[in-house]
This record gives C-alpha cells, sequence and structure tokens, in this order.
C-alpha cells in the first residue's frame, strides 16, 4: 500500500481497469480526528474521541448499536456538525465544510443509488458537477466506465439501479465513491443488506480494490468477523468513545477491557478468579475463551478418573451440543462453573461425562485487563 | 372479478358519452329525440353520415374560440402557479421544516374545507371595486385595480381550490424521497440547487406530474369559481357550456364544447397514464 493509483487517466472497457490499476499519481491522505464532540437531546454521543488513520490504512468502526459508530462517520463525512474537536484528511482541516466540498466520498447503508439515473449516470453525477476543471463529456465517459471496469460492472452501465442485484448496487455505490478518487472512502455498514455468502464475496472485493487504489478507508460495521477480515486495525466503539484501537488479532489475543473481550469473539465470563485450575468467587471477572477450555470424554467409565483429573482438569458433563460448521459448541457442567467449549472431530453427546481444563484467561479488574493468565 | 366495475362504468359513462357523441354528430334518434326536439339550431345527420354542423358553429364563433383560449390560458396559469407553490412548500418543509414549514402546509390545505361557492364569493369580495383590498389602499391614497369579475380572480380562485390537493400529494412524494438519497448527492459535491433539481424533484417527479394532471383537468373543469368570479365573455368552456345548454338552448352546441374539453382532458390525462408506467418502470415493475 505505497503507491495510489487513479481512475483519470484510464481508457475504457476492461483495458481501462489495467489502466486504473497502473497509473500512479497522488497519495491518499491520513485521516486525523481530535477531541469529537457531540450531544444530542441532552445526551452526550460522541465523548472526546481520538482517532487517527494511516494513509492507505483501512479502519473499521466496530461496536453494538447505538455506540455513536455511525454518528462519527456522518461527522467525518460532514453529514452532521460536532459540538467540539477537528477532523483533519491529509493536512487539510475540513471540520468546518459541508459534504460537497470534503475530499471523502461515502458508500451508504442502503447504497442510495438515484433510481431515476442509470447505472452509469449513477457513477458519472460527481463528475458532472465538477467546476473546477470541467469535465468533458468523454473524460466523464472515460472515468465511468473506468470505475465500472474495476467494480465488473460494465455490461450493466444502462441499467436502472432497480434492475439489478444487492451485491450489483453495493459495487455500484462504491465505483460512484471511487470515480471521485476520494482521499478518504467512508462506507457505512456497507455489506449490512447482502446474504452472508454474497457478504463474503463483496469484502473480498472492497479489500481487494482498497488495496489496489492504496485509498484510505473507514468502515462502519457492527458484525465483528466483517471487520476482523477486512481491517488493518480496528477501533472498538462504547457509549461513544473508543474502548480499545488495534489490528485484530491484538483485539482478539489480548483485549483491553472486558467490553472488548466480551464484544469480539466468544466469552465466558465469570465472576471471580482462576486458582489452580479452578473458578473461585471473589472480586474481579474472568474470561475465558471457549477454545481456552479443553475437554476430554471419558472414555474408560472413571477407571482412570484420578489420572484424568490431574491432567484433564474437573470432572465435566456436558449439557448441550450446538453444531455450528467445522467446529461445534459445548455447554459443559463443572463443579465450580459452567463453561463453554469450541470442539472439533468426534463430537461428544448430550449427557456425557469427562474433564475440562482451563488453559488460558484473562482477569480484568474494574472492566479493564490487568493480566494474561496461561496455566502451568 | 373485474366485469362489475367495468359494466358500471360502461353503462353509466361509456353509453352517455357514446349518445353524446351520436348527438354532437347529428344522430337525433333513439335517446338523443327529445332533446333534439327541445334544443334549437339542432344539426341533423343525413341517414347514417354524421354531420360536423354543430363543429362548425363553434369553430368560426369568436364567442367560443376565445372562451377556448381563456380556458386553456387559464388553466396552464394557475396549474403552473399551483404546482409551483406546492412545490415550494414541500421543499421548504423537507429542507427546513421547523413552525413555518408546517404552518405553510397546513394553510395551504385549509381551502380544502372550505365550500368553493364560499370561497369565490369571498375572493369577488376581497377584490371588488368595493371591496377590502381597495378599501385598503384607498386609506393611503392609492388605487388598486378592481379585479373582480376579470379572469385575474378566476386565476386566483382556481389556484386557492386547486392548491390543497396538490400540496398534500407533493409534500408526500417530496417526504418520500430518503435522506440518504439527498446525502449521497450532497457527497457528491451538489449545492442544494443541484441536490433539488437533479435528484429531489426527479425522484418526487411521478406525484408532481400527477398532481399537474390532477389540477389541469379540475381546473379545466371548473364551473363554480369561473362563473361566480369571471366576466360574462370571455370565460371559461364549463361556464359557457352552462349557458349554451339553458340560457341560449343548444343543447348539441354544448355537447360539442364538453367534447373539445373532454380532447384535452383525454391529452393531460395521457400524461397521467405516461407518468405511472414510468413510476412502475422505476420500481422495475415493468
Amino acid at each position: 500500500m505505497t503507491t495510489n493509483q487513479t481512475l483519470s487517466s484510464s481508457a475504457p472497457g476492461a483495458v481501462a481497469a489495467e489502466a486504473a490499476a497502473s497509473t500512479p499519481t497522488r497519495r491518499s491522505g491520513g485521516l486525523d480526528v481530535r477531541g469529537l464532540h457531540k450531544v444530542l437531546g441532552g445526551r452526550t454521543i460522541i465523548d472526546s474521541l481520538d482517532m487517527t488513520v494511516q494513509p492507505g490504512e483501512l479502519v473499521s468502526l466496530l461496536g453494538p448499536s447505538g455506540c455513536g459508530k455511525t454518528t462519527t462517520l456522518r461527522m467525518i463525512a460532514g453529514f452532521l456538525a460536532p459540538d467540539a474537536g477537528s477532523i483533519k484528511v491529509g493536512d487539510r482541516e475540513v471540520v468546518h465544510l459541508g459534504p460537497e466540498q470534503r475530499p471523502s466520498a461515502m458508500v451508504f447503508q442502503n447504497y442510495a443509488l438515484w433510481p431515476h439515473m442509470t447505472v452509469a449516470k449513477n457513477v458519472g453525477f460527481p463528475l458532472k458537477l465538477r467546476k473546477a476543471p470541467k469535465l468533458s463529456k468523454s473524460v466523464i465517459a472515460e472515468r465511468v466506465e473506468a470505475a465500472l471496469a474495476l467494480v465488473n460492472l460494465v455490461h450493466h452501465k444502462d441499467s436502472r439501479p432497480a434492475r439489478i442485484s444487492g451485491g450489483e448496487q453495493q459495487r455500484t455505490a462504491l465505483a460512484r465513491a471511487l470515480v471521485q478518487e476520494p482521499e478518504l472512502l467512508l462506507l457505512d455498514e456497507p455489506l449490512s443488506n447482502l446474504d452472508a455468502k454474497l457478504r463474503v464475496k463483496v469484502r473480498e472485493d472492497i479489500r481487494e480494490i482498497q488495496q489496489r487504489l492504496g485509498i484510505t478507508t473507514l468502515i462502519v460495521t457492527h458484525d465483528q468477523e466483517e471487520a476482523m477480515s477486512m481491517s488493518d486495525r480496528i477501533a472498538v466503539m462504547n457509549q461513544g468513545r473508543i474502548e480499545q484501537f488495534s489490528t485484530p488479532s491484538e483485539l482478539y489475543s489480548a483485549p483491553a477491557t472486558e467490553f472488548v473481550a466480551t464484544f469480539i469473539g466468544s466469552l465466558n465470563r465469570l465472576e471471580g478468579r482462576v486458582e489452580d485450575g479452578r473458578v473461585v468467587g471473589g472480586e474481579g471477572v474472568v474470561g475465558i475463551r471457549p477454545e481456552d477450555v479443553v475437554f476430554v470424554e471419558d472414555t474408560d467409565g472413571g477407571v482412570n478418573g484420578a489420572r484424568h483429573s490431574a491432567v484433564d482438569g474437573l470432572a465435566a458433563t456436558v449439557e448441550r451440543v450446538v453444531p455450528r460448521g467445522h467446529f461445534a459448541e459445548l455447554y459443559l457442567r463443572r463443579e465450580d462453573a459452567e463453561l463453554r467449549a469450541f470442539v472439533t472431530g468426534a463430537l461428544p453427546s448430550v449427557g456425557a461425562r469427562g474433564y475440562a481444563r482451563i488453559e488460558k484467561w484473562l482477569d480484568f479488574a474494574d472492566g479493564k485487563l490487568v493480566r494474561q493468565e496461561v496455566a502451568q | 372479478m373485474a366485469l362489475p366495475p367495468i359494466v358500471l362504468i360502461a353503462l353509466f359513462i361509456g353509453f352517455p358519452i357514446l349518445l353524446a357523441l351520436g348527438f354532437s354528430l347529428g344522430f337525433t334518434g333513439g335517446l338523443n329525440h327529445t332533446i333534439s326536439v327541445i334544443g334549437q339550431n339542432v344539426h341533423e345527420a343525413q341517414g347514417a353520415s354524421p354531420t360536423f354542423g354543430a363543429y362548425g358553429d363553434l369553430f368560426v364563433d369568436r364567442r367560443f374560440l376565445g372562451d377556448l383560449g381563456v380556458t386553456v390560458i387559464v388553466t396552464l396559469v394557475s396549474t403552473t402557479a399551483v404546482v409551483v407553490l406546492a412545490t415550494g412548500i414541500g421543499l421548504y418543509l423537507k429542507f427546513r421544516g421547523g413552525v413555518l414549514g408546517k404552518i405553510l402546509s397546513g394553510l395551504a390545505v385549509v381551502p380544502l374545507f372550505i365550500p368553493v361557492v364560499i370561497a369565490s364569493w369571498a375572493i369577488l369580495g376581497f377584490y371588488s371595486a368595493d371591496g377590502f383590498l381597495r378599501s385598503v389602499f384607498a386609506l393611503a391614497g392609492l388605487e388598486f385595480p378592481v379585479w373582480s369579475f376579470s379572469m385575474v380572480t378566476v386565476i386566483i380562485g382556481s389556484v386557492w381550490t386547486s392548491l390543497p390537493f396538490a400540496t398534500l400529494l407533493v409534500t408526500s412524494g417530496l417526504q418520500a424521497v430518503p435522506q440518504a438519497m439527498i446525502d449521497a448527492a450532497r457527497d457528491a459535491g451538489a449545492s442544494f440547487w443541484r441536490v433539488v433539481t437533479s435528484v429531489v424533484v426527479p425522484m418526487a417527479g411521478v406525484p408532481i406530474i400527477i398532481a399537474t394532471t390532477f389540477t389541469a383537468i379540475g381546473i379545466l373543469g371548473s364551473f363554480t369559481v369561473p362563473y361566480f368570479t369571471g366576466p360574462n365573455s370571455p370565460n371559461m368552456l364549463g361556464v359557457d357550456m352552462s349557458n349554451y345548454f339553458s340560457a341560449f338552448n343548444q343543447p348539441q352546441q354544448a355537447v360539442v364544447m364538453a367534447f373539445v374539453v373532454f380532447i384535452i382532458a383525454s391529452g393531460i390525462a395521457a400524461v397521467y397514464v405516461w407518468a405511472n408506467f414510468r413510476s412502475a418502470k422505476e420500481s422495475g415493475a415493468v
């Protein structure tokens, strides 16, 4: 992601895509948000938010409904004025500019394609509005062709949005944003209206195009899988604040707060602490990932029970088995706690007895991570 | 399923239209017999070949041609004024909202609850030689023109009566344009007027066209407003038809006028059908 390409000097057709992908021009600007604050209806929606997105980086704003992620995105796009704070794209302060003056382009949740215009006209509309310099019709047509080639939609250029599928509409919206050669690309829940299979395909497409063009991108999503698979970094938001801003793997392995640990992936959340492989009550919270709970079924009728309990943890009974495709989720009852475990391979049946061991766990105090522990 | 309404329309609308068409072409037998006996200046067809005598009477009559011209002009001017006002109110409500927007859209609907005949008298009194407006101007030593019994009051009255329905239609059409469509246009770099002209109005185009056609057909066939507030001549065809039918006892000529209005209205109705078709096409239904 060291170079950025443009759609401006491309030839029509499939060649255009190659031209678009191979013509290095200017570098995408980064995004720097400082002290962003917004109160709506007497409630603080965004609370002194700071965030820096490096040029060419893809960052996700991830959080539950109502955490303020869309409000943040709308303030960055210019649709909502913050009560305080600064928003810089590249070196330019944009906080006082309207959306039409900002160097950003947005892909909306419902795509917001204008139904009275064809796909090509939708994509060409931002170019038609350019004043300095004013673009000729042939240049606009070329750039539209190149943008549509980039998202594989040239064959649909004369179709109305109502005539194309949801995935194609999504790609049209993406082309309309990319044709503007924005310094910053904003996507508001871009995949939430697509079915599961198409979602995976389109998110790969978006990531691939984003990397090819090296465009600084901010995506709002509530889908952790989407954020984890696409992003260079993820900002996990909660109640108007960023709880943690890290790479996907760091978020998962070292969540800074109990909220992040619960929101990203699955977690056994128990009051107390782990001592000698056993959960004991007390102050604090312990978090155990289900994949860090190992279950061994007792297949010899308890003959070697003593040996098992020493090596494989405490006696446990399987209460529920939930198949999840390539793995299954077990609901286990131990004498100290109820635990969920992920297992692969042969599945125990409900009521099966065995032993469950905790391999790794996270200790939280006052909602913050205190330490990560690994069983000896 | 569709048969009962079709039979109803055929019996109570289609059949009388055919009967009237026959009468206008000189077929005076059967159910047209009585009226052709009572009426004056009735042209009769020779056997099966129709006569265009009644049409000929009117199209050389300068009075009719003047009335036709006035009808078309009043319809055009009033419809334009109604659509511009309704769209303006709708846009204000959409983009600014607030108390003023609500007051404007509320006021625009008030005429719906005032009978046209009362409104016509009020308009007449307001603009008459000894009316409110001239009296107020006279206090300041100014002379305001007399607008009562002129086409000006007919236009004002037509706008007054047509504005509520058009405002309801257009406002709801404009409100239905999703905010995201407007945001997307602004994000693409569009100014306020560009958003209005390229996105909002085209997207609400179908309701606006439907409001236009309803308004135009309503004004074209209006009677009460021009009858009460308009001049003796030239006046709109609705009033003229009534005069020809009852005062001049020339029912055949009155029916011909009705057909002329009907043909103009059909043209407007074709636009309505086209607008609905376009709407269906945009939503991918056809």
